[in-house]
Formats: C-alpha cells, sequence, structure tokens
C-alpha cells in the first residue's frame, strides 16, 4: 500500500499545468510516429528526444513517456485501415484489423475496439507495475538463457495455427523466415552469417523495410487491382457515434484484453522479449477461447488479444527498465538513455533516491494511457476518413509513404531496396496463396530462440543437463513435452475407447 | 507526347525547390583552413547509444564554443552493414570540400570488426584525435559461487567451469587477454557476448553466469545498491571510489596486470587536407580542455579524459590495429 | 488476356516458390555446414547448428510443396499491378540523379496527372498533402538526410 500513497504523491506531481500539457504533446506525436509505417518506437523515440531537451528533467521525462506508450496506439491505425502495420507488433493487429474495417465494413469499430483493448492493456501493466515493480522485474530475471529456451518452444508450438489451411506453406514460409533473421552479424561468434561477401548484408536484413515491403508495398500493387472499384461508401459512419461498439462487442472484448494484458505485460518483462512477442503470446493465447468469429476473419477478440498484450509489455518492459536499469529492447535503451541524461537514473537506488521523478513518469502513464485513449478515440472519424479516399490516390501516397519510411529506418537507400524487392516478394506470396505474418513472427522469434539456446548450451559446455537442473526450465519442459505429446495422447485414448470422440470444429 | 514532356518538367522545376529545403549557406574562407559548409559528421551506429551521445556532445560543444566556423554540424546515424557500409563511405569521400567537412566517430570497438570482417583499414582514414579512454572491471552477483578472483582462480585449476557474460567487440578482446595472461583455456571460462553490457548484467543479476565484465559506467550504479561487487581491476592502476577494492589481476596471483585499450576518437576521410587536419585536431582539442567535457561527459559516464592530437592519435591507433591484427591472425 | 484455369503441368509461378525455397535451403545447408560449423564439444551449436536444421525442415517442406504446386491454380497477373513497381524502380534510380525528394514529387506527378488521368485540381491538392506529409514530418520535424543526388551535390557545392 505504500506504493499507492506514493503513486498519489506522484500525480501530485503531475499535475500541473505543463506537465498535462507535455503529457498531451508526447501523446499525439506517439501516436503519429506509431501510424506512420516505418518509423517504429525505436526511431520514434530517438528522434523526438531531441525535442525534449528544451524542458526540464521532470517535464521531459513525462513527454517521453507519453510519446513511446501512445507509440503503441499509434501502430494499430494503418494496420486496420490499409493493412500496412505501423510498426512491428502491430503485425499481428493486421490479421484481424483489417478484415473487419474492410469486409466486415466496421472499421469505427475496429479502431476503437484496438484504442479500447490497448488502454486495458496498458491500465493492467501499470497496475502491477506500482504493486509489484521490483519484484516483477527480479521475476523477470530469473529467466536466464534456459528458461527462455524453454519459453519459447512453448510459444513455437502454438505458431501451429499460424499456418492455416495449408501446413506446408506455413512451415515453408516459418524456416524462409528463420533464415532471414540468420543472415549478418552473429553476436555469439562475432562472425558474419551468410553475408555472401555483401557488405550491407552484413548488417543483415533490416526488419522494418522489410515489413514494409512485404506487408505494405505487398498491399499497394494488390490495390492496383481494385482502383476502379467504385469506394463503397461508408459515410453513414462517419461520425464518433457510427464507431460505437454495442454492449455485446464490449463484452466480447473484455476477456481477451484482460488476459492478454496480464500475458503481455509478463512478456514484456523477459529479457529480450517485447510487443512484438507479446502480441503473438497473445494472440495464440486467444486460440484456446472462445471466439465468436473465427480468428482471421475480423473477430473483434483477435484485435483485443493483441492491442492489450502490446500494450501490457509497453508497460511491462518499464518494470526492469526503472528497477534494475536494464532496457528490454533498443527502444528502451534509448529511453534509458534519455532518462540518463536528465539526471534520472534508472536502477537498484532509482525509487530510494529519486522517488518524486520515477513516481511523477510512473502517473504520467496512467494519465498519458488516459489522454491517448480520448485522443484516439476522437480521431476516429478522421481516420475513416482515409477509407473513403479513392484509390488511386492512395495508391501514390501510400507508395511514397513506404519508400521515404523505409529510407528513414536506416537513412539509405538500402532500405528502400529491401522493401521494394520483399514488396515484390510478397506480392507474388499473395498471388500464390502464401500468408505472410509466419514470415514476420518467425523473423522476429527465431533469433531470440537461436541466441538463448546456443547461450545455455555455452553455460552447459553442450550437455542438455542445464535444462533439467534449472527448475523452471524444467517445468517449462514438461509443458513442452504436454502440449507435443497430447494430440498424440488423444488419439490413442480415443482409440482404446477411453476418450468419447467430442463433435468439435476448431 | 508534348504534354508529358510539358508535365515533367513543370515536375522538374517544382521538384527543384525541394532540396533548396535542406541546404546551407556556403561561406567563402579566408586564410588558412575554416569550415565553409555544413559538416557531416557520421556515426556509425543507432541513434541514444554511447557513440551517438560522444558524437552529439562534442558537435554541441563546438557550436557553442564558436569552434565550427558558424557552420552546422549534420550528425548522421548510417548503420547499414553493422556500420561498415558509412566507415567505408567516409574512406572514399573525394578530396576537396567534401573531404574536408566529413568526420566519423571511431573507437576500438567499430576498428576490430572493421578489420577482422573487412578489408578497410585503418590507412584509409586520417586520424584527427584521440578523446577519450576506459578500462573495464570484472564483476561477481550478490549471491556468486566465487567471493574473489582468487577463488575463481583456485575453482578453475580444480577443474570446475566458470561463465563469464560481456558486450561484443571490447570485451571480447580484453577477455580473451585476460583467460591468455591466466593460461587457461576458453572451456575453463566461458565467455557469452552479449549484443550489449546491460545483457550481461541481466544475466548475472539472475545468477545465470559467475562474472561479468563491464565499463565502469554501467556497473556504477548497480555497485551502489549492492548488486554488483567488483573483483578484478582489469588496469595498470587501481580504481577509485567504489571501486577502489577490486585488485589488479597482479596483485592476485604471479601474473601481468591485464589492461585491454578502449578508446574513443574522430577520424576524417584519407583524402582530407593537411590544414583541415590541423583545424579539427586543435579543435577538438579545445572541446576536450573545456569544463563541459570534463563534467558532463567524462566525469558522468566515468571516462579517462585523455587527449590526443592527430599525430599521436595516428600512431596509437596504428598500433592497436596492428596488434589487433596479429591477435586474429591476419 | 484470358485467365488461365487449366492446371499447369509445366514450371509456372506456382512452382517458382517452392522451388526458390529449395535452393536456398541447400544453399544455407552447404554454407552451414562447410563454413560456420555444426556442433562443437564444448560449446554446443556453433553458428551453422540452427540455419541447417531448419533449412533441412526447409528442404522437406518444399519438396513437398513443389509436388502439391501442380495442383493448383495458374494465378492472374493483371498488368497493370506491375506499374507500382516499375514507378518505385525508377524512383530508386532517379534518386542517383536528383535526389530522393524530388523523384517522388516527379512520380506523383506524371502518375496522378499523366497515368491516372486526374484533373489538375486532384493531382495538385493530392501532391500537397502528399508532400505537407513527406517533408513537414520527415524532413522538418525528425530531420532525416534524404540524398540530393549527384545532379544537385554538383550544383550546390
Amino acid at each position: 500500500m505504500e506504493n499507492f500513497s506514493l503513486l498519489l504523491h506522484g500525480f501530485a506531481v503531475l499535475f500541473t499545468l505543463q506537465n498535462i500539457g507535455a503529457t498531451i504533446i508526447g501523446a499525439v506525436l506517439g501516436l503519429i510516429i506509431g501510424a506512420m509505417p516505418g518509423i517504429g518506437s525505436l526511431a520514434g523515440v530517438a528522434l523526438l528526444l531531441p525535442l525534449t531537451y528544451k524542458f526540464n528533467p521532470t517535464t521531459a521525462i513525462i513527454m517521453l513517456g507519453a510519446l513511446y506508450y501512445a507509440n503503441m496506439y499509434g501502430g494499430a491505425f494503418s494496420a486496420i485501415l490499409l493493412n500496412i502495420p505501423g510498426d512491428s507488433p502491430a503485425v499481428m493487429t493486421t490479421i484481424d484489423g483489417y478484415p473487419m474495417a474492410t469486409i466486415r465494413k466496421r472499421p469505427g469499430q475496429a479502431l476503437l475496439t484496438s484504442n479500447i483493448s490497448s488502454f486495458i492493456g496498458g491500465l493492467i501493466g501499470m497496475i502491477i507495475l506500482t504493486f509489484t515493480g521490483p519484484a516483477l522485474a527480479n521475476v523477470g530475471l530469473k529467466f536466464g538463457p534456459a528458461e527462455m529456451t524453454a519459453l519459447l518452444l512453448v510459444a513455437m508450438t502454438s505458431i501451429g495455427w499460424l499456418v492455416g489451411e495449408n501446413p506446408t506453406k506455413g512451415l515453408l514460409l516459418t524456416m524462409f523466415g528463420i533464415l532471414l533473421a540468420c543472415m549478418g552479424m552473429d553476436t555469439l561468434s562475432g562472425s558474419p552469417r551468410y553475408d555472401f561477401g555483401n557488405i550491407y548484408l552484413l548488417g543483415g536484413i533490416s526488419f522494418t523495410p522489410f515489413v514494409i515491403g512485404l506487408v505494405g508495398f505487398a498491399q499497394v500493387i494488390k490495390l492496383m487491382e481494385e482502383r476502379n472499384v467504385q469506394t463503397k461508401a461508408v459515410t453513414d459512419k462517419l461520425t464518433i457515434r457510427g464507431s460505437m461498439i454495442t454492449r455485446h462487442d464490449f463484452k466480447r472484448l473484455l476477456p481477451p484484453a484482460f488476459r492478454s494484458g496480464l500475458l503481455g505485460t509478463f512478456v514484456g518483462v523477459l529479457p529480450g522479449a517485447g510487443a512484438t512477442t507479446a502480441a503473438f503470446v497473445g494472440y495464440a493465447a486467444q486460440k484456446s477461447f472462445k471466439s465468436e468469429e473465427p480468428l482471421g476473419s475480423g473477430a473483434i477478440e483477435g484485435i483485443a488479444a493483441c492491442e492489450s498484450a502490446n500494450n501490457g509489455a509497453a508497460a511491462g518492459a518499464f518494470a526492469p527498465l526503472l528497477a534494475l536499469g536494464i532496457p528490454g529492447s533498443g527502444t528502451g535503451a534509448v529511453l534509458l538513455g534519455g532518462l540518463m541524461m536528465w539526471g534520472l537514473n534508472p536502477g537498484p537506488l532509482l525509487f530510494t533516491n529519486s522517488p518524486d521523478f520515477a513516481w511523477g513518469l510512473i502517473a504520467s502513464l496512467f494519465l498519458a494511457n488516459l489522454i491517448t485513449l480520448a485522443i484516439a478515440w476522437s480521431v476516429i472519424p478522421f481516420l475513416i476518413k482515409i477509407l473513403s479516399v479513392p484509390t488511386k490516390l492512395l495508391i501514390p501516397c501510400i507508395t511514397v509513404v513506404c519508400v521515404v519510411g523505409s529510407y528513414s529506418t536506416s537513412n539509405s537507400m538500402y532500405g528502400v531496396l529491401v522493401m521494394f524487392l520483399s514488396g515484390i516478394l510478397g506480392y507474388v506470396m499473395q498471388k500464390c496463396r502464401y500468408a505472410s505474418p509466419p514470415v514476420l513472427l518467425a523473423f522476429v522469434l527465431a533469433p531470440l530462440l537461436e541466441s538463448n539456446m546456443r547461450k545455455a548450451f555455452i553455460i552447459s559446455r553442450g550437455s542438455l543437463s542445464l535444462f533439467i537442473e534449472k527448475p523452471i526450465s524444467f517445468f517449462l519442459i514438461i509443458v513442452l513435452f504436454a502440449i507435443l505429446l497430447f494430440p498424440l495422447a488423444r488419439s490413442l485414448l480415443l482409440k482404446a475407447g477411453i476418450v468419447k470422440q467430442k463433435e468439435n470444429n476448431p | 507526347m508534348r504534354k508529358v514532356v510539358s508535365m515533367i518538367s513543370l515536375a522538374l522545376m517544382l521538384a527543384s525547390a525541394v532540396p533548396l529545403l535542406a541546404e546551407g549557406k556556403a561561406d567563402k574562407a579566408s586564410t588558412g583552413f575554416a569550415p565553409s559548409k555544413d559538416i557531416e559528421w557520421v556515426v556509425s551506429s543507432s541513434p541514444g547509444g554511447g557513440s551517438d551521445i560522444y558524437t552529439r556532445m562534442i558537435s554541441d560543444i563546438m557550436t557553442r564554443e564558436k569552434l565550427a566556423g558558424g557552420q552546422t554540424f549534420l550528425v548522421t546515424n548510417k548503420t547499414d552493414g553493422g556500420g561498415e557500409v558509412s566507415r567505408l563511405m567516409v574512406s572514399r569521400v573525394a578530396a576537396g570540400k567534401a573531404a574536408d567537412h566529413t568526420l566519423l566517430t571511431f573507437n576500438s570497438g567499430d576498428l576490430m570488426p572493421m578489420v577482422k570482417n573487412t578489408a578497410n583499414r585503418l590507412e584509409n582514414f586520417t586520424p584527427l584525435a584521440m578523446m577519450a579512454v576506459d578500462k573495464q572491471l570484472l564483476f561477481i552477483g550478490e549471491k556468486a559461487k566465487y567471493k574473489t578472483f582468487a577463488d575463481v582462480i583456485a575453482a578453475v585449476k580444480a577443474g570446475g567451469n566458470v561463465v563469464m557474460a560481456g558486450s561484443k567487440g571490447d570485451d571480447v578482446a580484453t577477455y580473451e587477454m585476460l583467460i591468455k595472461e591466466l593460461g587457461f583455456t576458453e572451456n575453463q571460462i566461458a565467455y557469452i557476448t552479449n549484443d550489449a553490457t546491460s545483457g550481461a548484467i541481466t544475466s548475472i543479476l539472475g545468477g545465470h553466469v559467475d562474472l561479468v565484465i563491464s565499463k565502469p559506467a554501467a556497473a556504477d550504479q548497480y555497485v551502489a545498491a549492492g548488486k554488483l561487487i567488483p573483483v578484478l581491476a582489469l588496469s595498470k592502476t587501481r580504481f577509485t571510489g567504489s571501486l577502489a577494492s577490486a585488485p589488479r589481476l597482479s596483485e592476485v596471483g604471479a601474473y601481468k596486470d591485464v589492461e585491454y585499450p578502449v578508446w574513443r576518437g574522430v577520424v576524417g576521410p584519407k583524402a582530407m587536407s593537411p590544414a583541415a587536419v590541423k583545424y579539427w585536431s586543435d579543435a577538438l582539442k579545445a572541446v576536450s580542455e573545456t569544463n563541459n567535457w570534463k563534467n558532463d561527459y567524462i566525469g558522468k559516464f566515468k571516462l579517462l579524459s585523455e587527449y590526443m592530437n592527430n599525430e599521436a592519435a595516428a600512431a596509437f591507433m596504428a598500433n592497436f590495429q596492428a596488434s589487433y591484427l596479429k591477435s586474429i591472425g591476419k | 488476356m484470358a485467365e488461365e484455369v487449366t492446371k499447369s503441368k509445366r514450371f509456372g509461378v506456382n512452382q517458382l516458390i517452392p522451388f526458390a525455397m529449395t535452393a536456398i535451403a541447400v544453399v544455407f545447408i552447404w554454407l552451414g555446414i562447410s563454413v560456420y560449423g555444426f556442433w562443437s564439444a564444448t560449446k554446443g551449436p556453433l553458428p551453422g547448428f540452427f540455419p541447417v536444421v531448419v533449412a533441412v525442415c526447409m528442404l522437406f517442406a518444399g519438396i513437398f510443396a513443389y509436388i502439391s504446386s501442380f495442383k493448383e491454380k495458374e494465378p492472374v497477373w493483371p498488368r497493370a499491378n506491375w506499374l507500382v513497381v516499375l514507378s518505385v524502380a525508377l524512383i530508386m534510380g532517379a534518386t542517383f540523379l536528383i535526389g530522393l525528394l524530388p523523384s517522388i514529387a516527379v512520380y506523383v506527378l506524371v502518375w496522378l496527372k499523366g497515368y491516372e488521368k486526374c484533373s489538375w485540381k486532384t493531382t495538385l491538392i493530392t501532391f500537397a498533402f502528399i508532400m505537407f506529409i513527406v517533408i513537414g514530418c520527415f524532413v522538418l520535424w525528425l530531420g532525416v538526410p534524404f540524398p540530393k543526388g549527384i545532379i544537385f551535390e554538383r550544383f550546390f557545392n
């Protein structure tokens, strides 16, 4: 309860006009940055960091926090409206977001679902952070290489659902994604891998242009087929009222949002796992629960599950960042640098030495969450207007954003080239009926799995015993085997007549 | 057809107005060298990181102290190919105004992968100055198996396995130097490379490894909180303050002190004119003498200020490159 | 162009992806084992281990996909779609000469007016909007240094 009173004190620090103004500005900027394909939260935070130099430390930090948070909201916008994820966590949102907007013709509802779920996920994360901050961070610490390997293997088993109706194609693409991720510098050995002597490939294939191309640019190429189709008038839904979700919809989104918020927060605490992993885990978990409409067809549950998870992860990532000074990701590292520049030293001594700063920041995140929800909600009609822009005008617009966005990721035309080639690949894939999410998710998760696995083996000197010795890892390995053997066990039991055949349509 | 041509020329005319937005003014230089256009300062890593902060600090001080002739610094982060592309690009900048107005942040951690993985060498650059050096220490966690470094050595000799975590680049080289001096193999003390020291510190705080190698800045607050305890100073002299308790290797046993030079410098393209080289070298010297630099950078990040002018820096870096090349067998 | 509905028997586009993937798998396996190393007694998996294991899976999946790809319909490839691809290729090329922003400007104007045949009003409004986003957001605010192209470099230096 002591934390709660400290939090209230933090709110007192927060409620000055300047600080509230800073929160609003940070939230707006974060939304814009998040929505822009090509500028992910890392680039966004890094590029906007200098802006905060003008303000005093507390205000600057508050603005930074709001920015980081709002980023997670914004990513869903272009994902839902244009099928182009604004940043990598939003990849999962496209799966249900875009169909809900276009096929089910409920774009406003999709956006609102995404906003509300983001809010819930973020709120859950922040509450957990407030009351268990350092303890939560310590739990994260317990996940070393062996534990992470086991956990990721468990997560990978659920990738089975991702492969969709054609397992062979899905498997093929997952493997392809992993191989692409293996290209570049191999940190553990210090030497390059699969760079084919090309100096650009020494750095591997940059992820952001790859996503923009594979999903976004490919989408634009495909849009050419639809440009002469008269845009179905969505004008009647262009008000806030028109995009309200029904009570039933709201009831539908709550359970996934709560579940994913918890899951996402936990994933955010783990070393190396970020918002993208969280979104994936949240979505995969949703598969085991009932959804009114099938996932992937524009179900509210789908959007709720991933958006809540990624905001939860953003909050969860603050636990190790503030309590231990450990950035869980590149974005965290930039935030850390920014915080340090303002004399705020995240780490074990933070809460003792600078409680005002720390709790002011945490309080500001609560407020940022609320303000971002309000702003995001109010711009929904404006965003939907985008849908009514004739496709033929949208095409050059999106193409330009793809090109410019890919360039900005590394300030070089290499990004544009990657985007270009992956766009062609994505288009060909779409035409031959290959889905792209497996490639992207494998690309993100595989390096994490590989590096943890190799580190575990270095520690154990090549023996498997480490995975059994460490309790958490041992537990997860049992879970892994359970999941893998479950279908087999079930069919054996069925044959033996012990279990009745259920009428099921999974 | 005419319509298309006229459209394109109209478009080109409109488009030619666009770059004017981002262009600086040109000034005529009077005597000697003085910057006469925007200076492009390339950083081969991403914004927010150590090299980035270093670059922006120096460029800010130079602008404030009017050491840049009123011109602006354009700090650009180019991270392609792990930074190799930008280094290659800078080395090839053509002589003349371009070469005199291009700078590159260059550290020991940049040189090592460059010569290891590409054909690029120090000879393709003109060293301008050395600005700071850094050193490392070994730390143990709170609930460590081994309480001192002497314990570690004893354990290894008795057949035990020890795991050390650190960052890539400099730390790896220091590790190799250490085990060589101790006469151990890579299998006896295994090394886990992380992308950044924070990853290594995470693993030791969680008790997954026995030792962590880190520079003072990254470990500072953990030492203050009691979560990390320094057990070995990888330096020829002991550290001060909270790190003073760590012995040097020669104090632990019959070994020589192990110290690996970790340095931060600034270089220019090979084709930079001598007048420009002198200018930048002096400007950087002036920066290193400001209080701003000493307090807000060196002191804050716990580095050691060590200015070397272009000639001394060139000799130092060349020496460093030669011994590194030898150590990796090239 | 009439749509191809008959199942293809020769090497068509449907076979392209499985074939390419299988080829990539072979390359990765070969490099992985010969150059990067598979397993070491002390360190466990070497850099080549993970990619090789994955590539082997991909090899089998690829062969399987290749075989079953003959049962699929040939997809349709509308000509118009490739125009977008061509445009971006031209933008990339033009960037070397006149820089990225001017290339984009030219592209937008030529596309809207020349290809889509929009009115001047629509063209200029859309053009202004796009350039507003690009310049306002990326150039002025985020300060991204766009390439200026050889011609402008020479002009202004």
